[in-house]
């Protein structure tokens, strides 16, 4: 089950490649098709009382004293990862139906960046996480440098650099790893697998951990992305087309902190020593990335920055949460990872939508919108709420957590003013997102804009944000299903 | 039986919600009778649960009933959903869901013209209505807090109800939408406050369920700064939510509002949570008592500086929106001082103390139904004269006694019950609260910061008469304004209705307190258990009557109401005394600085846009110019000197090549240096 989550997408973005020119109308639909089925997939998998039935394994390239596997294993820390990228994938394409500059590319793309999404979040195998890492940032670069915005080379480059160069430095830190794991178990084969190297992390010395930790945890910060390496977010989202946006605020910024955890936290976050070196930083990279992305926001004009913006933010809450290295640090970490995938989506659906809709997504140039275009101001609103964490939506639950495991945190630390900054974020997500629904939606009606062409969001742009909508609502008022899923992962990185 | 079914009060109007939300544009006047029967319905279930609960004997001897499930764990520790029933839940739902049923009913007259928008409101007005009985039945802090939200949402949504396409004009929609943002915003930093209060309750004691944290066992584990500072946290939450100085001034513009929101919402029930708030958590607040020293000044405070903007304001709204403050001010007096007693009292073992106390939490509980129902019914009949004259601004209104005589005397009653005439229903809390701060102030050693709210509370009470009648002469009596003149008359019967029934209660509500309502709603402290709320000793008929009139200070309070009525009377129906004498023809360095509400929106203004706006360019400065501006230029350094930004945006993958692996040349020879020279030691 587990290869044919990534080898689904794979097939379904080769046939879609070929489905160009007069076949280019039947692209989207057979995208849609391979990007529903992994989701039906995914079904099973979250039925099963036992998820490590699923695991797979084969060899890949296994010399005398080499071993890189095809290891795919899903656990509680991955699996709604995985069903988030299985979920956004399909809603992206029916979001961007109406794409109609060489379709056929265009939905490749989307899939192939699902194949790498998907064998990042399954594999159990550092070197097959590596090139799947690689895989996913490829089509996300062409997805923005052909289909973006005005400056879309611009930011596609920077953003192909900035997390090129880290995961470049990520690669260093896996080798350090997989040789300094072969030479404490004295075998002679130096095994990428994650429960060969899981099982020497113990006997690492704590200058090679602390040194290793930093080296992973630089390529995976900037994937999150956490302040100071950022700066390639906000452009790489102002100018990637919808859908590009979706998947990377979505499922790749995810990747970042699944990393973390994964690696970083799993393998030396038993370690006290490394942890008093790491907790601190994690800790302020944390607090500042959420203070300094809602201040950011505040000074945006483009609605779809101000969104990117807060993306920055809300993943400072889940360095937060990483940096608490508790059992409910974590735990809410992995949630607020899923809740921001799919409220981040919505954010950015609607954000788009502002784009293609009005034909400018500047705040200043709207105002009043909601007296003519009610859809698209209802979702956005709920976007809105949900993203600045109305109790009964997701979003709250993963605030709360955090902020309560960070709480707990401080208590026993004896710093509980620090939960200040984490309040005043709080304070001032409402404020820009209050500020930015007052200036767009509310208000007298703008003048700057030419109503002739503005237009409501249509059945399948309702339909698509209504699913994730619902999905919202239904974790908002029950968490405990997701965090029932979560619950399974043993919580390794934890004293 | 029936508080089985507690459950059922607030899931009824969220059902109302959704059925008015999705399908309201196919029912009658756009789902207006589903959210009344939707309220209707909770009212008579928790008229079924109150009186199943204060009836049976089954529910006496614990003094509450509670049902949760298991909801999620967080940190160990499981937060569970449930209800939790005791005489003041009953009582909180009991007058939340009859005055919404009336206020529901009045909306279908006042809203009558507005189309398709009905379906909004009425959709909004019951999800408000299932935050605040959910708030009521909540059985912890977490679920309570979620309906807390609930309904700052739906004050958000209610406020900005005309934030676009007003019928008035784009600089009323413009009004609408910034009123609605302030709201959402000040009330949020209150929130904010609150939820850091919960973790640390949450952190230190392991459990928010009601029947955990207000057990004395559990309390007396804690550390009391913890204690402290957790009351603390939670109480800026009530301050945020029930418009306290400082976080008061969001309420005034939140009459941009409909009238009926502005009734049910911003006078009669949500601000009313924050009160809840307090009274719910006094076993905890009990803890310590600088703690319920500082609620009884702010609400003191509150209470005489609101009413000082209400003297000389023009906008009949805004008048009353500044007596809800002055009001809540009471409340949290009565809780403050009340609960300051019953903790000196414990320390001291002084029974005469606790029970003095006790008649604090009960004046409080009851100022809060009364001022519901006398509030309420001010603002429905404020709505039912903007509806006949189309102005807010009285000096446009006056004599309107004869065309609108349901209207006038109704406003009368509800005049003479908030300015404490006696017998009327506002006469017995405030004079009870008033009593219950001045036997604070007999005790050592802060008494005399009690004095001095005392005499805050008694100038208030002068003051709140005096504001009212000038309203209502101001509206009713003396010579017609231009809007008066061409006013339609009469309101329709729908609007008539609920204001003789609420008027009823504004004027008997009070005499509840002759049939044992303070044994219902007395506070129990336990030395080593649960905090309830009930069963305690009934006092006999006419008990407060003879304790309040063999009370010197009463007749004092009476002699103050009436004189402020008498002088309302001369200044503003027979003009025989200017106002202009008073405020020097306005201008007074006093009268502006009232007028301008102590210039308490430049404040926040300022405040705002410096530690908001202002620190959000200088971040987006970094961002750009510091951040972006060394990236770019190191890799233009990396690249050679000229070749600059403009080739970065070729595109040319080439040099970016190189930059990279220079980099990761330099970063592996780095971490190389570091490995074996750190290693080596």
């Amino acid at each position: 089950m587990l290869p044919m989550l990534v080898l689904v997408p794979l097939i379904g973005a080769a046939v879609t490649l070929f489905l160009g020119g007069e076949r280019s109308k039947y692209a989207r639909i057979a995208a849609f098709a391979f990007g529903i089925v992994p989701l039906a997939m995914c079904v099973p998998i979250l039925m099963s009382g036992d998820m490590s039935e699923y695991d797979f394994s084969a060899e890949w390239i296994s010399a005398a004293n080499l071993r890189m596997g095809i290891d795919l294993t899903v656990d509680g820390l991955s699996v709604l990862m995985v069903l988030l990228t299985a979920f956004l994938v399909p809603v992206v394409i029916a979001f961007s139906y109406k794409e109609s500059d060489r379709p056929n590319y265009f939905y490749t793309l989307l899939l192939a960046i699902e194949v790498g999404l998907m064998g990042v979040y399954l594999s159990a195998d550092y070197f097959l996480f590596y090139v799947m890492w690689e895989v996913s940032l490829i089509p996300m670069y062409f997805l923005i440098s052909w289909y973006g915005g005005p400056r879309r080379h611009y930011s596609a480059i920077k953003f192909f650099i900035y997390t090129h160069v880290a995961s470049l430095v990520m690669l260093i830190g896996i080798f350090a790893l997989a040789f300094e794991a072969a030479s404490i178990r004295g075998t002679g084969v130096v095994d990428f697998g994650f429960a060969a190297v899981n099982a020497a992390a113990p006997a690492f010395g704590t200058l090679f951990s602390t040194l290793v930790f930093g080296l992973l945890f630089f390529g995976f910060a900037v994937k999150m992305p956490a302040v100071p390496f950022h700066t390639w977010l906000p452009d790489a989202h102002t100018e990637a087309p919808t859908a590009g946006s979706v998947l990377l605020a979505g499922v790749m910024l995810k990747m970042g902190s699944y990393g973390i955890i994964r690696v970083c936290m799993e393998n030396f976050g038993t370690n006290p020593d490394v942890v008093d070196v790491w907790q601190p930083i994690m800790l302020f990279m944390g607090l500042l990335a959420m203070v300094y992305g809602a201040y950011a926001c505040i000074a945006q004009r483009d609605l779809k920055k101000m969104v990117a913006y807060s993306s920055i933010s809300h993943m400072g809450l889940v360095m937060v949460a990483m940096g608490c290295f508790s059992e409910t640090g974590t735990e809410f970490a992995v949630f607020q990872m899923f809740a921001h995938g799919l409220i981040s989506a919505m954010l950015f659906m609607v954000c788009g939508a502002a784009g293609h809709n009005f034909g400018t997504r500047e705040i200043p140039l709207l105002g009043g919108m909601a007296s003519r275009v009610p859809k698209y101001a209802a979702f956005t609103m709920f976007a809105f709420m949900a993203s600045l964490g109305l109790p009964g939506l997701i979003g709250f639950w993963g605030e709360f957590g955090i902020v309560y495991a960070f709480t707990d945190w401080a208590v026993e630390s004896d710093a509980v003013y620090l939960i200040v900054f984490c309040l005043l974020t709080l304070l001032l997500t409402a404020g820009y997102y209050i500020w930015a629904m007052q200036r767009a939606l509310f208000g007298r009606l703008t003048d700057r804009l030419d109503f002739a062409h503005v237009h409501d969001l249509d059945l399948v742009e309702c339909v698509s944000l209504g699913a994730v909508a619902l999905l919202v609502v239904i974790f908002g008022f029950w968490p405990d299903l997701a965090l029932h899923y979560i619950g399974l992962y043993p919580f390794l990185g934890v004293i | 039986m029936f508080v089985e079914y507690t459950w059922l009060v607030p899931l009824i109007p969220a059902l109302c919600f959704a059925i008015v939300g999705f399908f309201g544009r196919r029912t009658p006047a756009c789902g207006g009778y589903i959210a009344i029967v939707g309220a209707a319905a909770s009212f008579v279930i928790a008229c079924l649960v109150s009186y199943d609960f204060w009836t049976s004997d089954a529910y006496a001897g614990p003094g509450y009933v509670e049902e949760h499930i298991k909801w999620f764990s967080l940190g160990g520790h499981d937060v569970n959903i449930g209800y939790y029933v005791d005489s003041l839940s009953c009582l909180m739902m009991l007058f939340a869901s009859f005055i919404s049923t009336l206020i529901f009913i009045y909306s279908l007259g006042y809203m009558g013209d507005q189309g398709d928008k009905r379906r909004r409101y009425f959709a909004e007005v019951a999800l408000f209505l299932t935050g605040m009985l959910g708030l009521a039945a909540s059985s912890n802090m977490v679920e309570m807090f979620i309906f807390w939200e609930i309904m700052g949402l739906c004050s958000y949504l209610l406020i900005g109800f005309w934030g676009f396409d007003h019928p008035g004009g784009e600089d009323m929609a413009d009004n609408a939408a910034s009123a609605a943002k302030k709201a959402f915003l000040v009330t949020r930093a209150g929130d904010v406050c609150l939820m850091g209060g919960m973790f640390i309750l949450y952190q230190a004691m392991g459990s928010l369920d009601y029947s955990v944290i207000f057990n004395q066992a559990n309390l007396s584990a804690v550390d009391g700064d913890t204690l402290a500072l957790a009351s603390l946290l939670i109480f800026g939450g009530a301050i945020g939510k029930s418009a306290q100085f400082p976080l008061m001034d969001w309420l005034p513009d939140a009459m941009a509002g409909p009238t009926t929101v502005s009734a049910l919402i911003h006078a009669a029930t949500m601000v009313k949570a924050g009160v809840y708030l307090v009274a719910r958590c006094l076993p905890l607040f009990c803890q310590n008592e600088e703690v319920l020293l500082f609620v009884a000044v702010i609400g003191g405070f509150t209470a005489f500086f609101a009413a000082t903007m209400a003297m000389n304001n023009m906008n009949i709204k805004k008048v009353l929106a500044y007596s809800t403050l002055s009001q809540l001010g009471y409340m949290f007096l009565s809780l403050g001082a009340g609960g300051y007693l019953i903790c000196l009292g414990i320390k001291d073992g002084n029974a005469e103390l606790v029970a003095a106390g006790a008649v604090g939490y009960i004046a409080g509980c009851l100022h809060m139904a009364n001022h519901a129902f006398f509030k309420a019914l001010l603002f429905l009949c404020s709505g039912s004269v903007i509806h006949s004259c189309g102005t807010e601004d009285m000096r446009l209104m006056g004599g309107l006694g004869k065309k609108m005589p349901i209207t006038s005397i109704t406003m009368l009653i509800g005049c003479l019950s908030i300015a404490g005439f006696p017998f009327f229903s506002g006469f017995w809390s405030k004079d009870l609260v008033i009593e219950t701060v001045f036997e604070a102030g007999e005790t050592d050693p802060l008494g005399w910061v009690f004095m001095i709210v005392w005499f805050l509370a008694i100038v208030t009470a002068f003051m709140t008469a005096f504001y009212m009648f000038r309203l209502w002469f101001m509206t009713f009596r003396g010579e017609a304004g231009p809007n008066a003149e061409h006013a339609h008359g009469e309101s329709p019967k729908s609007m008539t209705m609920p204001l003789m029934i609420l008027s009823v209660f504004a004027f008997g509500f009070g005499f509840v307190l002759l049939t044992g309502f303070d044994g219902l709603l007395e506070l129990v402290p336990s030395a080593t258990g649960l905090w309830t709320v009930g069963n305690g000793a009934a006092e006999g008929v006419g008990h407060y009557m003879g304790e309040l009139f063999t009370n010197p200070y009463t007749y004092l309070t009476i002699a103050l109401v009436l004189l402020a009525i008498g002088l309302a009377y001369l200044m503003y129906c027979k003009r025989s005394v200017s106002p202009g004498i008073v405020s020097k023809d306005g201008k007074s360095w006093l009268y502006r600085a009232v007028a301008n509400r102590w210039y308490m929106p430049e404040i926040y203004d300022q405040v705002s846009w410096k530690l908001g706006y202002g620190v959000a360019r200088g971040v987006d400065f970094f961002d750009r110019d510091i951040i972006d501006g060394t990236v770019n230029g190191l890799s233009n350094a990396v690249v050679g000197g000229g070749e600059s930004v403009s080739k970065m945006q070729d595109g040319n993958v080439h040099t970016y090549s190189t930059v990279v692996v220079a980099g990761i040349i330099l970063l592996f020879a780095a971490s190389l240096v570091l490995f074996f020279v750190f290693g080596g030691i």
